[in-house]
């Protein structure tokens, strides 16, 4: 009979007899009474080896007194799950793309910055997609000519890619393609491709689009980029003169910021291009006359494009200069004092109602005086709509295939999505970047084939006075609300 | 007589040597007559001296020795008598030689030999001539710088006699007087100086006495450094007879372990009976991570040496660690989240992760692993499984992918570093595990949490012996590098006769082997260990052609240099062998041997040597620059000035070295600044880390935290928060960020790597050995650290030490004394009693210190045992206090 000291974790137990006839098993027997950890998960050092099950004391060496070690634990043996983590590695690249957050960027074939930022920012409406997937070969119509069904093709295949890809893409087909259609993007200066003005190439593109996108088989001729893009616009043409007046209404793709010395504001700028002076042969008096045009808006789109008209041509240097005036625009715009008075009449119940829901949202009530001020209400909008502006933008859900939804209701309230500066001193040099919101809310710079991760903070930046970015193209979604 | 430098006016005293006899007809006219009555009166006995009649030649010579005696007290400008016995220096040695032997000639000798101290041609050494013909009078007599002259003439004097082996037994008494002198002057730097050229230290033992030997050593220390070998050891070995001699065995093992001599180590246990100092003398060697045993004779009782032999095992050294920590109040555990910020980058940050990326789990793991090491709690690894229903501590090493699970599992034994018992009992579960990954892992723990902390019952052996020779090549090395950090520097033979025929079994697969060789060069570091020696060659020898190219291979010859880590010529006959190496390794192995070898000794010609390898522009591919350069800092971080020149010429190599070089420097310069965060490297590693070449930003992101690391350094700190939006879409890249910015919060600022301490001037081989193994393996970044070894990461804990002067009493319980921390200040060699410490302010104990920081007691109440505050130190309560109310 030995008696040992065994030390297990913090424990000491003084005094542990061994019988040595009997194998060690036992005194691994003895100690599971003591310890609660069962024999074969016992380890047991002695002198800087395991104590074996069926060793024989006698040649293990075991001294009156010694101390021994003890290792071993009654916890639970570590499992794996059954299910392993899936990881960001492994998975193909499609799905890395979700994981990224953002989409893939476009390479730069040559002073292609231009379309680059232009295809990214249109990449960003997810209702143009579907309408893009669901065009097809078959689908051509008749009127439709060759390369702009080729081009419409090409953009499909090009969005599709940006979807999919992880890894920059090289847009060589949907480049080929558009300087096809539009010989003007092939032009060459001293052997290479000239740099272009973004907003034709913007331009150009949605109207292609709007071309081959009408679905010829419904009746009233759906024009889907019509009815994302297109603000419905009337006017009043007075000659002050002679007194004439005449209405006329038109529909136009976006809305042009004049930028001029009192402009210091988006919505300065939008309401200075909605009235325009125009020339033409009076009838009353029988000679040109100058014409004031007053236009307001009559019908909102989804999605709301707005032109900062930075470039003008100089006669004297025969270029386009740029004007580089600041000009601030917000991430939330209202227009709603832009609209005709029809208009405003539709908008006033979903923006009561959107009003409401925001009220509810900060924890107040839900105003019961709206029916009888109404009108004080509705001027107020601007204001509070400002003051709710934060993180509300990305609370409305992206809605794709919505299009036939007259459920809901446009609330004349936009939210920025997009934004496609320049940097530079005239339109056909320098470099153009889109800065496009993901659906997680998150901002992207997309420059060329480089995305980079930007602070919302950072967009309402670019809005000029330097030499830095600045906004030349903007996209604000509609923020609507169901009725 | 009257003195004659009063009223004496200056304008005239420093008239040049060259055509004085012009000048002299002027100055005469100029003099004062004060100063003319001098020059008659030595003008006049000069020519008494000529007399033939003996008396008056007598009293012409004590009258002329009056008058220089008088004035030679100062030394700023010619004393006057000199001056004016210039002209008569021709004639009255012209005279000497003419008379007869006497005690008047000897006079004369005296007379002239002073004067030769300004007359003599340069070499003539003619005060030297006429000295040792001379009375040998008391030699201070003739002031002071009479005799620091004679001794820069000693000192030639003796050179030639050296090289024309004439005897020197006069030179040596007078060497002697000199020595004596000084000593007496509180001029200990000159007798030091005189003896070591004289190559005669053994006698300054004889002159120091309790009022400075102090200084003498301190002095003979701080020479050491500049010394070529082996006088270096000689000056040591004196100083250490000398604190013998004074009973400052403190200071007698600090040198005794510099060293690395174990004999001395026990003189000084067996020379001291005061069982105090010894637990002293025991925390000391156990910062130095040495393996010592203390046997009957250095520690009579039983018990005693029990409990000193704990001390020096580290036993108590995680108790001593949380109670800092509680001190500080760090203990609550911080998640790799904490450490990253990434709320302070809002926007840039990438997209919220709804999927794992394994490279940034096993990025997270490194992370938790070094900020909570040693604290024994962690929000990933040690949750308890039933806190939360998915029982997370199982689920985060199963976030880690495949061999990501080993390095998971093995940051347990970091989270639970030195603490043995409970270490082991939570490492315990994983090896019932049935993932190969995850055993490896386990294995490796064990080793981790034994690392520098002995235990009589050798549960690292115990466990890890019998994995060694497992199928698993993963668990293979799990249990050999497990083993190699649990014992390194222990120079264990059980394990060395199980590993060594892995290194020449030609069905075991090449990472084994570079794992066994790394792991028997650490257990056996700067042994100069024969057999392991052998074993590692002949590895290397039966290496195939293709093997060669290995990233891993890299670590063969590394295992071999670490053998002779410090131990300079030592490694010569092997380096020797290692030229007949194929020669895609050769000269891979030839730098690796050198720069080990010769590691921390600040050995000129060495950096010198290297920095000729580096200047090559070479175009073959050849990988052997890296390690040169990495030698350049390991012989240069010996000593303070030779590294400020280095950092310097990596940058000349960082502009014209080639790629290869590129990527090492900024390991260099981390291994130089490691721990110490200077802010010239900082902005060149900052600016490396935006560099073009992928390797060289990764290099200095991982520099960054190197130089960073432990020290929770805020500029740095937002610098990688900066790189880590900035690389974030490089996986690599990040990668690297995270593990520096792990590195930087190493214990949550409490740790640090610097294999550096008592005040730098131990260097511990261990800790060394651990960082050189970790950037050896960060020269090929892509293919170690980034692909599957990147547990290689596990050796910095090697040199992983806690940064903290903690005090306690006579039962070692803490006691809270102030202290005062600041800049520590060179004294070597200064006047008086200088301040130590600058820029101080005062804290009570225990307090972490900087690098470069210096602590001393700010109250009388106590005595420290220990000479340099750091670590653990004891007190004892100073008898002669007096409380002042």
């Amino acid at each position: 009979m030995l008696t040992v000291s065994v030390k297990w974790q913090k424990e000491v137990f003084k005094a542990v007899e061994i019988d040595t006839s009997q194998p060690p098993y036992v005194f691994k027997c003895q100690l599971f009474d003591l310890t609660g950890v069962p024999p074969e998960r016992q380890k047991i050092m002695v002198k800087g080896g395991l104590l074996k099950d069926d060793a024989d004391w006698s040649t293990v060496g075991v001294k009156q007194g010694q101390k021994l070690m003890m290792v071993g634990t009654a916890d639970e043996i570590v499992k794996a799950p059954e299910k392993g983590p899936v990881f960001m590695e492994d998975l193909p690249e499609e799905e890395q793309v979700v994981s990224l957050g953002h989409s893939a960027g476009l390479f730069n074939l040559g002073n292609t910055c231009y379309m680059n930022s232009t295809v990214q920012c249109l990449h960003s409406v997810p209702e143009l997609k579907s309408a893009l997937v669901k065009y097809s070969h078959s689908g051509r119509s008749n009127d439709l000519d060759q390369t702009s069904h080729m081009l419409t093709v090409a953009t499909r295949d090009l969005f599709s890619e940006l979807d999919k890809s992880v890894k920059p893409v090289a847009p060589m087909q949907f480049w080929m393609v558009l300087r096809k259609k539009y010989p003007q993007f092939g032009q060459l200066h001293n052997g290479v491709f000239m740099q272009q003005d973004a907003e034709e190439c913007w331009t150009q593109l949605l109207y292609t689009l709007s071309q081959s996108l009408r679905s010829p088989g419904s009746s009233e001729n759906l024009d889907t980029v019509k009815d994302l893009f297109g603000i419905e616009l009337a006017s009043r043409i007075h000659c002050q003169e002679s007194g004439e007046e005449s209405s006329e209404t038109e529909s136009v793709y976006s809305l042009k910021c004049h930028i001029s010395q009192e402009v210091n504001h988006l919505h300065e700028g939008l309401k200075h291009g909605l009235k325009s002076e125009l020339e033409k042969a009076s009838p009353a008096l029988g000679r040109s006359a100058i014409y004031l045009k007053e236009s307001r808006i009559n019908g909102l789109p989804r999605y709301l494009t707005i032109q900062f008209v930075r470039f003008f041509w100089k006669r004297e240097s025969n270029q386009k200069a740029k004007i580089l005036r600041k000009v601030d625009y917000p991430l939330e715009l209202d227009v709603y004092d832009l609209c005709s008075d029809e208009l405003r009449k539709q908008l006033e119940g979903p923006r009561q109602i959107l009003r409401d829901e925001e009220g509810k949202k900060l924890g107040l009530k839900a105003n019961e005086k709206s029916s009888g001020t109404k009108d004080d209400d509705v001027k107020m909008t601007d204001a509070e709509g400002s003051s709710n502006a934060s993180g509300e933008s990305s609370a409305t859900t992206p809605q794709e295939g919505v299009l036939s939804d007259k459920e809901s209701c446009l609330t004349g309230i936009y939210d920025l999505v997009a934004v496609l500066t320049h940097k530079g001193r005239s339109a056909d040099s320098g470099h153009y970047v889109a800065w496009v919101k993901q659906e997680s809310g998150k901002w992207i710079e997309f420059d060329d084939d480089n995305p980079i991760p930007q602070r919302e903070e950072d967009i309402v930046k670019l809005s000029g006075g330097g030499d830095w970015h600045m906004a030349y193209i903007c996209m604000y979604k509609a923020r609507s609300i169901a009725m | 007589m009257s003195d004659p430098k009063s009223g004496a006016g200056t304008s005239q005293t420093k008239a040049p040597p060259k055509d004085h006899k012009k000048k002299d007809e002027k100055k005469d006219e100029d003099l004062s007559e004060e100063d003319l009555a001098l020059k008659q009166q030595l003008e006049l006995y000069v020519e008494r001296v000529q007399d033939p009649d003996p008396g008056l030649q007598k009293v012409a010579l004590e009258s002329m020795r009056q008058e220089i005696r008088t004035s030679t007290s100062s030394m700023t400008s010619v004393p006057k008598p000199l001056k004016f016995l210039r002209p008569h220096y021709g004639t009255l040695k012209a005279f000497y030689e003419t008379m007869p032997e006497s005690d008047l000639k000897k006079y004369l000798a005296d007379i002239l030999s002073v004067l030769a101290l300004t007359m003599s041609a340069e070499g003539e050494r003619e005060s030297l001539k006429y000295r040792l013909l001379g009375s040998e009078g008391d030699i201070g007599l003739w002031g002071h710088e009479y005799v620091r002259n004679l001794a820069g003439e000693i000192a030639q004097e003796y050179m030639k006699r050296q090289s024309e082996e004439a005897p020197i037994e006069d030179l040596m008494e007078l060497v002697q007087q000199i020595v004596a002198f000084h000593m007496k002057h509180n001029a200990e730097p000159e007798a030091v100086d005189l003896l070591m050229e004289v190559e005669d230290l053994d006698l300054l033992v004889e002159h120091v006495d309790s009022t400075n030997f102090r200084r003498t050593c301190l002095y003979l220390t701080s020479a050491a450094r500049y010394l070529p070998g082996p006088d270096d050891m000689l000056v040591l070995d004196i100083a250490y007879t000398i604190y013998l001699k004074f009973e400052e065995y403190a200071n007698a093992l600090q040198i005794a372990l510099f060293l690395d001599n174990l004999q001395h180590v026990r003189q000084v246990f067996e020379s001291c009976d005061d069982l105090l100092r010894k637990k002293q003398f025991c925390y000391i060697l156990a910062r130095h991570g040495i393996a010592f045993e203390l046997d009957d004779e250095m520690c009579a009782e039983d018990s005693d040496r029990e409990f000193l032999q704990d001390i020096i095992n580290n036993a108590k050294l995680s108790e001593g660690y949380l109670t800092l920590a509680r001190d500080i109040e760090v203990m609550e555990p911080k998640s790799p989240e904490d450490i990253y910020k990434a709320h302070l980058l809002d926007g840039r940050a990438s997209a919220g992760a709804s999927v794992d990326s394994a490279r940034q789990n096993l990025a997270a793991t490194f992370v938790n692993a070094f900020v909570n090491a040693g604290f024994g709690q962690d929000k990933l690894m040690t949750v308890p499984p039933d806190s939360s229903s998915g029982g997370s501590s199982g689920n985060w090493l199963f976030k880690n992918k495949e061999h990501g699970k080993t390095s998971a599992a093995a940051s347990l034994g970091m989270i639970l570093l030195w603490d043995v018992d409970s270490g082991l009992a939570q490492i315990d579960k994983y090896f019932h595990s049935n993932d190969n990954h995850v055993i490896a892992g386990a294995l490796l723990g064990v080793g981790i949490v034994n690392c520098g902390v002995n235990n009589d019952c050798d549960p690292a052996l115990a466990l890890l012996s019998e994995y060694i020779g497992k199928e698993d090549s993963s668990i293979r090395i799990g249990a050999i590098m497990g083993l190699g950090i649990a014992y390194a520097g222990a120079q264990n033979e059980q394990i060395r006769s199980s590993l060594t025929p892995i290194l020449n079994d030609a069905k075991a697969p090449l990472d084994v082997i570079a794992f066994t060789a790394i792991s028997l060069g650490l257990i056996y570091v700067g042994s100069c260990n024969e057999e392991v020696a052998q074993a590692i060659i002949i590895a290397l020898m039966d290496r195939s052609d293709s093997e060669f190219g290995e990233p891993l291979t890299r670590l063969l010859p590394l295992g071999l240099g670490l053998l002779y880590l410090g131990k300079q010529e030592s490694v010569e006959a092997t380096a020797e062998v290692s030229k007949t190496f194929n020669e895609k390794i050769r000269k891979y192995c030839d730098m690796t041997l050198l720069s080990c070898a010769y590691a921390g000794t600040g050995n000129v010609l060495k950096v010198q040597n290297l920095l000729g390898h580096c200047a090559q522009h070479l175009e073959k591919g050849e990988t052997h620059q890296g390690p040169a350069v990495l030698g350049i800092a390991m012989v240069a971080m010996g000593e303070e000035l030779g590294l400020e020149m280095s950092i310097r010429s990596l940058e000349h190599l960082l502009q014209y070295g080639e790629q290869n070089i590129r990527r090492a420097v900024p390991l260099a310069l981390g291994l130089l600044c490691i721990s110490n965060p200077k802010v010239n490297v900082m902005d060149t590693l900052s600016r490396l880390s935006h560099d073009t070449d992928s390797e060289v930003a990764m290099a200095a992101v991982i520099s960054l935290g190197l130089i960073g690391s432990g020290t929770n350094n805020a500029r740095i700190a937002g610098m990688l928060r900066n790189l880590s939006s900035y690389y974030y879409k490089d996986a690599s890249l990040l990668f690297c960020v995270r593990i520096a910015q792990g590195l930087v919060h190493l214990g949550k600022g409490l740790l640090t790597l610097n294999p550096y301490h008592s005040d730098r001037f131990l260097l511990s081989p261990i800790a060394l050995a651990g960082l050189v193994i970790m950037l050896h393996a960060c020269l090929d970044m892509k293919a170690i650290i980034l692909g599957k070894y990147h547990y290689v990461l596990y050796f910095l804990v090697l040199a992983m030490q806690p940064r903290m002067l903690m005090t306690v009493d006579e039962n070692l319980k803490p006691l809270s004394v102030p202290v005062r921390v600041g800049q520590a200040v060179d004294v070597v060699g200064q006047a008086g009693r200088p301040k130590t410490i600058t820029g101080f302010q005062t804290h009570s104990t225990p307090v972490l210190l900087a690098a470069g920081d210096r602590a001393e007691l700010a109250t009388e109440k106590y005595i420290p045992l220990s000479p340099i505050l750091e670590g653990h130190v004891i007190l004892k309560e100073n008898p002669d206090y007096r409380e002042d109310s």
